[in-house]
Order: C-alpha cells, then structure tokens, then sequence
C-alpha cells in the first residue's frame, strides 16, 4: 500500500474562495516528488493540509492507513513525529544553540514535562551530533542560531526533521531564500536522504529546473488544482505553459 | 523639477502659501493639534481665575527658597539613625520587589492565556478585559481596596501593588508573546511537540530579555510607588518615615535627606536597568 493518499481533497480558508479543489495523488515510500504552480496556486497549503497544520475541509488524507482528517489530538502529534517539515525561513528558534534546535524534533515523542525539562537521552543527542555531522556543520553545534548563514541554517532545519526519523519529509520552498551555490548543497542533501535513508520527500519549489533536476516525478498545480502529474522527463514546453499560463521563455529560470 | 511637477500635478498636497505637505493632513492629526490648543488655552485662562487673596509674592518666593535651601543643602538626620535609614530603605525595596517578583511569576501565566497566537481567542478576550480593567484603576486604589480586608499596612501594599503589577506586565509579556515569530511556533508545531513544549522552547527563550527588561521596568515602578504607599498607606520603610519627618515633626533636613536617599537607589535603579538593556536589546537587535 502507497505511503500517502490525497482523495478528493478540497481546502478553504473561507466560504468564496476554495484554495484546493478535488485533488487526488498517491505517494509510494521512497519517492522524491516536488510541487511546482505559481504564487497562490495552493502548494503550502496542500503541505500543510497532509500533517494537519490547518484542517482539512473536503476529502480525505490517508497517510500510512491512517486518516489524518479525522485524528486527534495525541494520534496528530503521533502523525506529525512521522512526517518532517521543512520550510523556507527556517523557523528555527535564534536565541537557541544549533544542537538545542535540532533536538527540538524529538518533542513529539517526549511527555509534557519530559520535553519541558529538556530531558533528552544520551542517544538522541548521540544522533543529533551524528545528524550534524552527515550535513557538515557540526563545528556549529554550540553556536547560537542567529549567527549561522542561511544554509547552513536550513542543514540545521533538515536535521531537526530527520531526527524526529519520519517517514516523510515536506518541503515548503526549502531554497527560496539561498544563493544558487547554497541551494544546490541543500537539494543534494534532500536527495541524498531519499536515496540513502529511504524516506520520502514532498518538496514545494519555484524552480523548474532545479524540480526537473532533481525529482523523480512532479506535481503541477494552478488554481489549487492539478493540471500535471508525471515524471519530470515528462513535464514538456507546453506543459509548464499550462501550469504557469504562460510562455516558458518568459519565465526567469535558475 | 518643472516637469515632475507637470506629469503628477493631482497627488501632491500643497499648503496655502503654496509649499509641498508631507503630511497627510488626516483626522488624527486634526484632532491632536485641537487637543493641545484647547489644553493650552485652558491653562493660560486658570491663572486668571486662582484665588490670590493673602498670597504675598515675595514673602512665599523667599520662604519657599529658603526651605528648598535647608531640604537640599543642609540634608540631616535627626530622628533615626544613618543605619535606620538604610534599613527602611531596605523595607521599601523589598515591598517593591517581592510584588515585582511574584507579579512577574503570575503575569507569566496570564500572559500566556491573554496571548493571541497561544490561547483560544474567548480566553484571550477574557484575560485582556479583565487586566485591562485592573489597570485601569491606580495602584494606590487597589492598595486602599485591599486595605479594607487586610487593614493598613505593608500586606495591603504589597497586595495592591502586586495587582496593578501584574496587570501591568500581563500587557507588557503578552504582547511581546505576540511578536514571536509565527514560523518558530508552526515549526514545533509540525515536530508533533505539545503546547507546553512549544512555550517553554519555543516561545520563552525567544522573548526572555524582554520579559527581564520589563519587570526590572515595573521594579523601578514599584519602588516609587512603594515610597508613597509608606506615606499613604503606613506600609512603612522610607516612605513612612517620609511622611512622618513632613508631615509630624516638621523636619525639613530629614525630608531633604530621606529625598536624596530615595534619588540615590532611583540612580543606582536606572543605571542597572540601562546596563541590562544595553546588554539583552543590542543582542536581539542582531538577532
Ligand atoms: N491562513 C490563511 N488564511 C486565509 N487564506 C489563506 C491562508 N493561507 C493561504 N491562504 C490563501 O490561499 C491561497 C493559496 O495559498 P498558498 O500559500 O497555499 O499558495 P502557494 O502556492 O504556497 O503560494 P506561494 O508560492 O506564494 O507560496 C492564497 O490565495 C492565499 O491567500
Ligand atoms: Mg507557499
């Protein structure tokens, strides 16, 4: 059985507009799948909508035989221990040290006052320093955040999700704000823990060619709907034209 | 100059006498500009108005300026003793701090349910109304209100003080919560922590300067209002010694030593808390 199914998934924020419409795609485990559609098409949110970081308002989202829509509470951190985020800004806590940041993915299995006393076990930071040091910056690790350059502080939000061991791992346009030298060591890496570690990822971008590089398949979405879903050898001219609306050539590209 | 002038005629405001106006020109500064006319008329016109019958100008300047003179150049203990002093300025320090400290510990709490981004948005409402109610009224009210259970003294103090603090800071922490960086919140968020978590990691290291700097604002605060509730509620320490060297025996050495006493910690207060601000706030502004 596939790792995730998308049936017939509809989102609002409010009654005008429908910001997703009918959308239905399945994920095998271990593929590298990315998002593309213009601004506004609905791709954070369609992240968002599969751990449930806003509510789900029409079909269903089946993640590992599971139904996200209709879980609660605890089965949600549950759920969300199993799926990585990953996103554009980072969100890391600044003031904090890099190796406080990346334990920061084990709250979900911690109880209340486990996690609020800081109680992690001598494995888990084994592994955070091990995480830190598969993406190179375990120099950093005493190092207040605010004081890393952006990628090496988006490394330090790759480790956090993979410490948390998901099964998957959403991106939401994890290089948006790098250089093209740092974007392409953060993709190498995305790519690396899907083709090493087997877990699967779901990367939003603006790129198409770092997209066509990089995934095996690729999602086009325009109007929260979508109008293309193949392998990215497939995604020709024409198509990024009707994802896009309009002409390749007019789009920057990187 | 000529030609700018020709392509965007409509969007530029001029004045009367035909100079450029940069500001908008819009209700709020209408009305505050009315607000400061009308307040300055008022207070020309109150001097026409004051009784002045027995007012003898020169007698009241020259008595006036010798008092100031034996207040603030002939400063003397006469009373107690140098030592007794130090300890009731030690008595007001501490009515100060203990209703900083322990307001400081219960604000936190309410902050957090008065918070937008951390709380259902019924109890938010609820929180703010409520402290913002208790704010309204001054602290020596609440010292008074409390005064009705407790009697007169150091505990209906420390009690109205507290009150007012913590409503005080409520505002202050909640809405530095507020400011928090959504991203910071949806990422714990997304690891599967719970709320508990996500205030303590999250939330707490992320605005802790500010919430040290504003209770260490408050304890300034404090310390003030705790010389007048010595005076007006016999809370005691330096207040109350204050007002009994004024108002009992007439002593206008010991006022002007008991003044340059209270002007001393105000000094050594301010300068810690600008050292303390130097320190946290030009780090965050890095941040
Ligand atoms: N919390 C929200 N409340 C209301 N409307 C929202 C909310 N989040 C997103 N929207 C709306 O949903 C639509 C899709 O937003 P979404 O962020 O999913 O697009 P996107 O494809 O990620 O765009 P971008 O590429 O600019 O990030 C937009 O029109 C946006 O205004
Ligand atoms: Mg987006």
């Amino acid at each position: 059985m596939s790792l995730l199914q998308v049936e017939g998934l509809g989102k609002y924020y409010n009654q005008q507009t429908k910001v997703l419409k009918d959308i239905n795609f399945e994920v095998e485990s271990g593929e590298f799948i990315s998002i593309i559609g213009p601004s506004g098409a609905g791709k954070s949110s369609l992240l968002r909508c599969i751990n449930r970081m806003v509510d789900i308002s029409e079909g269903h989202v089946v993640f590992d035989g599971e139904d996200v829509g209709s879980m609660k509470k605890s089965e949600l951190r549950r759920l969300r221990t199993n799926i990585g985020m990953i996103f554009q800004h980072y969100n890391l806590v600044p003031r904090l040290t890099v190796i406080e940041n990346v334990l920061h993915g084990r709250f979900g299995y911690k109880s209340t006052l486990q996690g609020v006393l800081g109680r992690f076990t001598e494995d888990e930071k084994e592994k955070a320093f091990e995480l830190l040091g598969k993406l190179g910056i375990a120099d950093h690790a005493y190092k207040r955040c605010d004081q890393l350059s952006g990628g090496q502080q988006q490394r330090v939000g790759i480790c956090r999700a993979l410490i948390q061991e998901p099964k998957l791992i959403l991106c939401d346009e994890p290089i948006a704000s790098l250089d093209p030298n740092s974007s392409k060591i953060i993709m190498d890496y995305l790519r690396k823990i899907t083709n090493e570690m087997g877990i699967t990822c779901l990367v939003n971008l603006h790129q198409v060619d770092v997209a066509k590089e990089y995934a095996d398949r690729i999602i086009g979405l325009n109007k929260g709907e979508i109008v293309f879903d193949g392998p990215s050898n497939m995604l020709y001219e024409d198509r990024i034209e009707s994802i896009y609306g309009i002409q390749k050539r007019e789009l920057i590209t990187v | 100059m000529e030609s700018n002038q020709l392509t965007v005629p409509v969007l530029i405001k001029r004045k009367r006498n035909g100079r450029i106006n940069i500001r908008s020109g819009n209700k709020v500064d209408i009305v505050i500009k009315s607000t400061i006319w009308i307040l300055a008329l008022l207070t020309v016109m109150a001097f026409f108005f004051f009784d002045y019958t027995g007012l003898q100008w020169e007698r009241a300047i020259t008595e006036t300026a010798y008092n100031l003179k034996v207040m603030f150049l002939e400063p003397a203990l006469s009373h107690f003793s140098f030592s007794e002093a130090i300890h009731q300025v030690g008595i007001t320090l501490g009515l100060g701090f203990l209703a900083t400290i322990l307001g400081a510990i219960i604000a936190f709490f309410l902050a957090l349910m008065a918070a937008e981004n951390l709380s259902k948005p019924i109890v938010s409402k609820i929180v703010r109304m409520l402290v913002a109610y208790i704010r309204a009224v001054p602290t020596v009210l609440w010292v008074l209100i409390f005064a009705i259970a407790a009697g007169l003294g150091s505990e209906a103090a420390v009690l109205g003080m507290l009150f007012h603090s913590v409503a005080y800071l409520v505002k202050a922490f909640s809405e530095s919560f507020e400011e928090v960086n959504p991203g910071i919140i949806e990422a714990l968020r997304a690891t599967g922590s719970s709320w508990w978590h996500i205030v303590i990691h999250g939330v707490v290291p992320s605005t802790f300067t500010y919430m040290l700097s504003w209770t260490f604002l408050r304890f300034e605060i404090n310390f003030s209002v705790a010389v007048a509730m010595g005076a007006a509620a016999g809370a005691g320490g330096i207040g109350f010694e204050l007002f009994m060297a004024s108002g009992f025996y007439f002593d206008l050495r010991e006022v002007g030593f008991i003044t340059y006493a209270i002007l001393a910690i105000a000094v050594v207060l301010e300068i810690m808390s600008t050292r303390l601000k130097n320190r946290y706030f030009s780090n965050s502004a890095n941040a």
